[in-house]
């Protein structure tokens, strides 16, 4: 067994977690995500540079909920967003364990939130190359240029609202556009109606997105949809110095006053 | 059947000639996410040339993603309402891989069998089907687990297998037939080949009829549970699949003016199901994703007799959890048997 399996298999005998969220590989040798329920398949348990999922997400599973003791096997963007849903109040009612694999390639078991907010600061990811490339492209276009280019990327959107599903922000138990009186989205698939939806969105996780990345990484039609949020991140770390991810205290910028908050937009 | 060959260098001719009798042709194209699609096309040299699989299936030439059923707009003399039937062009499928080919089995059956869809009739009345067999595959594909191979002819009007210069082709139906008497001097005749050493390998995954007597025990299995908690919930899978025919019709516009839409939808979502009481008799992510792999594997075979999964592996490679169809029908109904 591995140490981080060994670590895992200590945490179930005794009796710390009921259940763990961590990574298995499947056939084709891709990290899936599995729920181990006891000791007795903690030998498939798997991390490895290729476990990219954000499993934050699945602290929302009522299944979840009621597992009470749960441990969570966490990358960077996992550490981030449980950093995030802790300034946002949601995590509350589960008792959790975060258990990763350090940069020394070690098991660490996070004692609380505050360690988990520690190792986040210390080890806080940039964006990544490609991302940076992306968005140069786009801040160098015109305003119309811009617009051009969102329409024809959401002209190919489907609506299969993967992004949403990935997202470990988009918590809310229902969802907008799952109400249909009034019917605030169009249920149909078209130009207009698919900008309102990743429109919606895009503000809803404005200075809350904590950059996973993964609504880009797996959109089925290859929307680069990630690049919206984290373009908002850097103009709300601009305006008013805050990182999403970073802090369990302090609450999202747009939610939050401070006496020296900058003042320019009233006119 | 006949069976022709073509030299390659003689395709363009062959597929502009489609284009030239005015016929919408749907082919794989490069995008610029580094996808391929199946999109309208208006010369061969926007086909994509190198692809296993295009990301979403052909299916949405028969069941588009979004279909206007009819319009009404109100005027001074009453209400005009218009049937979109009549706009339905004669359209060309390229390219599609042997699986979506077969997929247009069970559309059929599904749409035509009883009370038959009218929608689905005209499109696919006007429809044919040339497909490429797959000279490689990756390890989502599954056809030959589904009795189907990367060659198979199944559904398909015309399957072209590439054989170096030589494109072996086999002509299935009537509307084939229409499809290369056009360019009839492009084509010779041929006799009867093996394609094996031109078609990818793809190991078997599963006995089928072994699959299908298991599975019909495997509803109460403890496996689905472990198969689909990583379930997200989203419509990936369904919406890129070639079988997959939820829909939810939908009324759009005003009292003046509007249309009445059919939209894909997906068991996997939490809609599905859902009483407007607010009662879901499926009340997680588990369920549902049984529903569809059960509907897969069970409740096609029980109503329609066939198995409406095609192996063509789109599910896999889309699902952002990674979940895969086979190893999943593989641990329930290994599990059905130990109960």
């Amino acid at each position: 067994m591995t140490p981080l399996q060994n670590k895992v298999a200590e945490l179930f005998e005794n009796g710390t977690i009921n259940l763990m969220i961590g990574f298995k590989s499947a056939l084709n040798k891709l990290p899936v995500p599995f729920f181990f329920d006891s000791v007795s398949r903690v030998e498939d348990l798997i991390f490895t540079p290729e476990c990219k999922g954000n499993l934050s997400v699945y602290l929302q599973k009522t299944e979840v909920k009621q597992a009470k003791k749960v441990g969570i096997l966490a990358n960077i963007s996992t550490l981030r967003s449980l950093v995030q849903l802790t300034s946002e109040n949601q995590l509350g009612d589960i008792e959790k364990t975060v258990l990763t694999i350090n940069t020394q390639n070690e098991v660490e078991v996070f004692e609380n939130m505050d360690e988990v907010e520690t190792y986040v600061q210390a080890n806080f990811p940039e964006y990544s190359e490609e991302d940076k490339k992306l968005l140069e492209q786009l801040n160098s276009m015109t305003r119309d240029e811009r617009w051009q280019y969102w329409t024809d990327q959401f002209s190919s959107c489907v609506k299969c609202y993967a992004c949403r599903a990935v997202c470990p922000m988009c918590y809310c138990p229902s969802c907008t556009v799952e109400c249909n009186q009034p019917q605030w989205i169009k249920v149909s698939s078209e130009t207009t109606g698919n900008l309102e939806w990743h429109t919606i969105k895009a503000m809803h996780l404005a200075g809350r997105c904590i950059n996973c990345g993964e609504c880009g990484r797996i959109c089925p039609v290859g929307i680069p949809v990630h690049l919206l949020t984290a373009q908002m991140n850097l103009d709300i770390e601009k305006e008013f110095g805050a990182k999403t991810g970073f802090s369990c205290k302090s609450g999202y910028a747009l939610n939050t006053f401070k006496t020296g908050d900058k003042e320019q937009f009233i006119k | 059947m006949e069976i022709k060959n073509i030299k390659s260098s003689d395709i363009p001719a062959f597929f502009n000639q489609l284009i030239k009798q005015g016929k919408v042709v749907m082919a794989p194209v490069l995008k610029k996410s580094g996808k391929v699609f199946f999109e309208q096309v208006q010369s061969y040299s926007q086909v994509a040339s190198d692809y296993i699989q295009t990301g979403f299936s052909a299916k949405s030439v028969v069941f588009p993603k979004v279909e206007v059923l009819f319009s009404y707009t109100k005027t001074e003399e009453g209400i005009e309402l218009k049937d979109s039937i009549a706009d339905i062009p004669e359209t060309i499928v390229w390219g599609l891989r042997p699986c979506d080919g077969s997929a247009f089995n069970y559309m059929t059956e599904f749409f035509l069998r009883e009370n038959p869809d009218t929608y689905y009739a005209a499109r696919k009345e006007k429809t044919t089907l040339i497909a490429v067999s797959c000279p490689k595959a990756d390890d989502a594909c599954f056809c030959t687990s589904v009795d189907l191979n990367p060659g198979s002819t199944s559904g398909s009007d015309i399957l072209l297998t590439i054989m170096g210069e030589d494109i072996y082709v086999e002509v299935m139906t009537e509307k084939g037939k229409a499809a290369v008497e056009n360019s009839a001097s492009l084509f010779t005749v041929s006799e009867e080949k093996d394609k094996e050493e031109f078609l990818a390998k793809i190991d078997v995954k599963f006995s089928l009829d072994e699959i299908k007597e298991k599975i019909k025990n495997a509803y109460d299995s403890a496996e689905w549970k472990n198969v689909s908690m990583g379930c997200f919930g989203c419509g990936a899978c369904a919406f890129s699949c070639p079988t997959c025919t939820c829909f939810d019709i939908q009324d759009e516009g005003t009292q003046n003016k509007g249309q009445r839409l059919r939209c894909w939808d997906s068991c996997g979502f939490g809609l599905f199901t859902k009483h407007s009481s607010g009662h879901n008799p499926k009340t997680n992510q588990t369920e549902r994703r049984r529903q569809r792999l059960l509907h897969k594997f069970k409740y096609s075979v029980e109503n329609l007799d066939i198995v409406s999964c095609v192996g063509c592996g789109r599910c896999i490679r889309v699902c952002p959890a990674h979940l895969n169809i086979f190893e999943n029908i593989l641990s329930v109904t290994a599990s059905s048997i130990e109960r």
